[in-house]
């Protein structure tokens, strides 16, 4: 403990004194939230942490902006079995610290996934039911899963491989804070609650990442990020929202959007008040406000109306998004039965706009009768509500910013985790299930076609819009976001 | 009797430490369950099951406190949930940040606010508008006054770095946003104290004895107001410390008051208590150094001499 | 404290309680009214007789003024509340330990002490995270900083006052302890109460904006000064006025309460304490 004392206080009077000016090379990106770990297999969020894991390990498929999958350390896999798959890895890889990339290193990060404490934040395990990872040969990893898992791809792509000597050798709370991965940057220092720094990797196999020096910066103020932008002390500035991206315009940056995947909505609790159990009165709801309006005024016309809990290019290009219609909302309301009734609309600070979406549909559900109350709810306790299901009425949430199906749809089936609302139709339930168990091709998509349209005349959300995902760029860096949060500065280049 | 006195003070000090423990440990534990922050929804209840074990939070609340004040004594607050690191490393590595903050702020305080204070107690119009003048800087919320600098030093004027932290020219703004209401403060103190000494026999005594009107003011009566300056200054140091948390979040700044902020949205508990924890110790430490202090610069005891 | 300066701060404690009294009457549209297609409007002071936003609109178009003049009546209350619930527990305790002492005021300096020792938003925050939140915990939160300045001052107004021959005598009489301390110790303090609760009441108003800035404040749904400083600092560059008008009302309201009770001060206490 004395050690450790002076240590960390050695390191930051150090930080103080050596004046903190990144080479001007560096491509600084500023981010709200702090880093809280490096370690491989506790990636807690998107961005920060995650876009840093994806820059320091590799995983053996990466998922690219589109959803589909970039061979990374595997170079080829195949399916011996609707329940086995076989890896073949890509030769001569080096970890940052020399070791050699092996079946055996696979495993063994594979394995630490499946342990506590990392299994709470690693899914890999849990999502595919796997079962068993083996090494078929010094380059060949085989997985086994209990039943055909039409999704291994998905996850393997959030399954990182660590040095296994210097995983095996260094205590866990030192792993998270010295990373030793192979992918295309190196750790350099981390100064908590201040700056992650990396460097390029001279020796990866993707070649040299064109930006040699990258730092991620912690700047918990929006308005501090986007004046350091204009200023040019930061090139990268992600997750703004559609009211702040004309503060990232100025003669040394800009504002870049692309098409987002988050779904946003307002989810109806099946377990809170009756009304939001009788499926015209969600129907009603959803007819009851201007989403139109609501993505022109406070998105900024930025948002796309969601027509579909699937994300497109997947979504059935017959459905359309719920109208505004307030008579009929009233109709609905009234053939319903459920009239007048008091609702709460619960929110915390997690999405920039939530509490003004939620004032807003409070708005309009007052005009349709209803007395509708915004609640804002403390992070931690909203997080803790939505896993236990006990919203009483309505709440904001975002959800799956991800291409996949199957992944998509089964969040809305009765017994998944992620079910917050707790919708449950057992005619739905069984459509997926079938559809994840059937491995041909037109009859798997058929099926999800009528989950997807189940699914949407159901309604257990009031559905808004794909969050814009908007970020603030300076001119010199060359760089197009991800629709889904990460960062992938190796991506990147200086422009000149 | 002066070493009885040190004794005396040592165990109060030590009291209120205890105070501090159980005030710290019983808050953190009623915020809530840490599992479910702790791991992701999407977690078996086997890991819950096994994460809870694993933290003691199966055990009766009273052995988790006797647990907690064990450890505690011996440096060791438990490993952070979010950070995944020893807690004390972690408070200790962010304390440097917050203290130089702190101690700028206060540095500045006390350059800027005696003087005024000095001045004020001096009557006259000056002194009604020093007045004015602190009262609004108590008026002021400290947040508020930092975006406002933001926006126009850094924002509009680009005179200094908006945020972050690194050489001088990160701590100008962040510092003088924090010193202003300590400044107010020790003005105000300092100016009250002044006019009751300088009415005070021994200053008319020293005034008599053909003693400069300067020295009469700046060496007599100032050191007569330094005892409750220094007891304030020891209180205005934990308040410094207390405000920091909001000029930290406006600023950037990587100290204890951002860490707390980030724990507490995560529900890291041992995280929580460590900070709080830590800064009640170096606060009840400052406070025993400025009464001992105090002994020594008891204008009294100066008299004597 | 000069005169003026008290009239000052009477004056603008008067106009923020009127206007909170009198909101429905004096703000010129609902706080809650939105209008989607009026949002982030500047402070526009339109033709004459034909005011518009004032002050200006908010993210979803309400009217900044309004919500102003409405946000009075929590900070009001809030300060008014923590104030007096902080004078009740500050006061019993201190008059206890000022009169018993021994081992009375072994136990309240003790709990002075711990409660100065905590870093207190750090503490509030914890609490506030645990307590969820809301109106009655805020206001017990604050009344937690401030019962110890009552305390404090009526401990040390207690200690010299039971010495005094009023008090002896009333002892020597058969006075029981609790009509001692009704009757004749807590008129005695009530001067020097009256002065702690007007600067804890400002120092009440301040803390609250300061929790609603870390996200614990009263409620973000209501329209308080606070919560509307929070909303506005992530529109600083693009609508300064969403954060500095709340500031400055905020600003005002503590500066009178800070004038008023330094000239209560100077009038109400006897010389040199």
């Amino acid at each position: 403990m004395p050690n450790l004392t002076r240590r960390s206080l050695g390191l930051a009077v150090g930080a103080w004194t050596a004046v903190g000016q990144p080479p001007p090379q560096a491509v600084v990106i500023a981010t709200d939230e702090d880093v809280s770990t490096l370690d491989p297999h506790l990636i807690r969020n998107n961005h920060p942490v995650g876009s840093l894991i994806w820059s320091l390990f590799d995983s053996l498929v990466r998922r690219r902006p589109d959803g589909t999958h970039e061979p990374r350390l595997a170079i080829a896999w195949d399916q011996p079995s609707p329940t086995t798959w076989q890896f073949h890895l890509r030769p001569g890889v080096l970890f940052h610290n020399g070791e050699a990339l092996d079946a055996a290193s696979v495993v063994q990060s594979f394995e630490r996934m499946n342990r506590a404490p990392f299994n709470g934040e690693s899914q890999l395990w849990q999502q595919t039911g796997l079962v068993s990872v083996a090494a078929a040969g010094p380059l060949t990893v085989a997985l086994t899963t209990a039943a055909p898992c039409m999704t291994m791809l998905y996850w393997l792509e959030e399954a990182f491989v660590g040095a296994p000597r210097h995983l095996a050798q260094t205590p866990p709370e030192r792993v998270g804070a010295q990373p030793v991965g192979s992918g295309p940057y190196r750790f350099v220092e981390w100064q908590q609650g201040e700056r992650v720094v990396l460097a390029a990797n001279d020796t990866y196999w993707g070649g040299v990442p064109p930006v040699r020096r990258a730092v991620f910066r912690t700047v918990p103020e929006q308005s501090s990020r986007l004046a350091e932008l204009r200023a040019g002390s930061v090139d990268l500035v992600p997750n703004l929202n559609p009211d702040s991206a004309s503060g990232a315009v100025s003669a040394l940056s800009r504002a870049v959007q692309v098409p987002g995947l988050r779904k946003m909505h307002l989810g109806f609790s099946q377990n809170g008040i009756a009304p939001l159990r009788d499926r015209r009165v969600r129907q009603a709801l959803n007819h009851a406000v201007d989403v139109a309006t609501m993505i022109e005024t406070l998105q900024r016309g930025m948002g796309t109306q969601l027509a579909s809990v699937l994300n497109p290019p997947n979504n059935d290009p017959g459905l359309t998004p719920y109208a505004y219609d307030a008579a009929r909302a009233r109709d609905l309301l009234r053939s319903s039965g459920h009239q007048g009734f008091a609702v709460e609309i619960a929110f915390d600070a997690k999405y920039p706009d939530s509490q003004e979406s939620c004032e807003t549909v409070a708005a309009y559900l007052a005009d349709a009768g209803l007395q509708a109350q915004v609640v804002a709810y403390e992070s931690g306790h909203f997080a803790e509500t939505l896993r236990a299901r006990a919203f009483p009425g309505l709440y904001f949430y975002g959800f799956a910013a991800l291409i996949e199906p199957l992944v998509e749809l089964v969040i809305f089936t009765s017994d998944a985790v992620d079910n917050a609302s707790g919708y449950d139709n057992p005619e739905f339930d069984r459509l997926v299930k079938t559809a994840s168990a059937t491995s041909a091709e037109a009859p798997r998509r058929a099926l999800l076609r009528q989950a997807e349209r189940l699914v949407w005349a159901d309604a257990p959300w009031l559905f808004l819009w794909h969050l814009p995902e908007i970020s603030g760029i300076a001119r010199r860096l060359i760089y197009q976001p991800r629709p889904d949060d990460y960062v992938e500065i190796y991506r990147a280049r200086l422009a000149g | 009797m002066r070493g009885r006195t040190i004794l005396l003070r040592c165990v109060q000090a030590l009291a209120v430490l205890l105070g501090v423990s159980v005030a710290s440990f019983a808050v953190a534990h009623a915020t809530g369950d840490p599992v479910t922050l702790l791991l992701s929804p999407s977690a078996s209840d086997a890991a819950r099951t096994a994460m809870r074990a694993h933290l003691g939070l199966d055990r009766p609340v009273t052995i988790q406190y006797a647990l907690f004040l064990q450890h505690a004594l011996g440096g060791d607050f438990g490993q952070s949930f979010i950070y995944r690191q020893g807690v004390a490393g972690l408070v200790l590595a962010r304390l440097p940040a917050t203290l130089i903050l702190a101690g700028s702020a206060f540095a500045i305080a006390l350059c800027v606010g005696m003087p005024l204070g000095v001045l004020a107690a001096r009557g006259g119009m000056a002194a009604a508008m020093l007045e004015l003048f602190s009262l609004a800087g108590l008026a002021v919320p400290a947040f508020w006054l930092g975006l406002m600098l933001v926006l126009l030093v850094a924002v509009e004027l680009r005179a200094l770095p908006v945020d972050g932290y690194g050489g001088l020219s990160h701590l100008v703004l962040p510092a003088l946003t924090l010193s202003l209401q300590g400044t107010a403060r020790l003005s105000r103190l300092v100016a009250s104290g002044m006019r009751g000494a300088l009415r005070a026999d021994y200053i008319r005594t020293a005034r008599a004895r053909g003693l400069s009107e300067a020295r009469v003011v700046w060496v007599h009566a100032l050191r007569n107001v330094l005892v409750p300056v220094v007891t304030m200054a020891a209180l205005e140091l934990g308040d410094l410390i207390s405000s920091a948390v909001v000029v930290e979040m406006v600023f950037a700044w990587p100290g204890i008051g951002r860490l707390a902020v980030a724990a507490l949205q995560q529900r890291d508990f041992p995280l929580l208590q460590g900070t709080v924890f830590i800064a009640g110790l170096g606060f009840v430490i400052v406070n025993l150094l400025a009464d001992l202090l105090c002994a020594r610069i008891d204008p009294r005891i100066g008299l004597a001499r | 404290m000069r005169p003026w300066l008290g009239a000052i701060g009477g004056v603008l404690l008067a106009m923020t309680a009127l206007l909170a009294v009198a909101a429905p009457l004096a703000a010129p549209y609902r706080p809650t009214q939105i209008n989607l297609r009026a949002r982030l409007q500047p402070p526009d002071w339109g033709a004459p007789g034909r005011p518009r936003h004032l002050l200006g609109t908010d993210n979803v178009g309400r009217d900044v003024l309004s919500r102003i003049i409405w946000g009075a009546r929590i900070s009001v209350s809030v300060g008014a509340a923590a104030a007096g619930l902080g004078a009740v527990i500050g006061t019993t305790l201190g008059l206890c330990a000022g009169f018993f002492g021994g081992r009375t005021d072994a136990v309240v300096s003790w709990l002075i002490e711990v409660q100065l020792a905590f870093p207190f938003t750090l503490f509030a925050i914890f609490l506030l995270a645990a307590l969820g939140g809301g109106f009655v915990p805020v206001v017990c939160v604050l009344a937690l900083a401030t019962w110890v300045n009552f305390a404090r001052v009526v401990r040390s107004q207690a200690m010299s006052l039971r010495a005094q021959d009023f008090i002896l005598a009333a002892q020597a009489v058969g006075v029981g302890p609790v009509r001692l301390l009704r009757r004749h110790l807590l008129p005695a303090v009530l001067p020097s109460v009256i002065v702690v609760a007007s600067f804890s009441a400002a120092q009440a108003v301040l803390t609250e904006a300061a929790l609603s800035f870390l996200g614990v404040g009263v409620d973000p749904t209501i329209p308080s000064w606070g919560a509307m400083l929070n909303l506005g600092r992530d529109y600083l560059s693009d609508a300064w006025w969403m954060a500095t008008f709340p500031g400055l009302a905020i600003a005002l309201t503590v500066l009178g309460a800070n004038l008023l009770g330094g000239w209560l001060g100077a009038r109400l206490e006897p010389r040199g304490s």
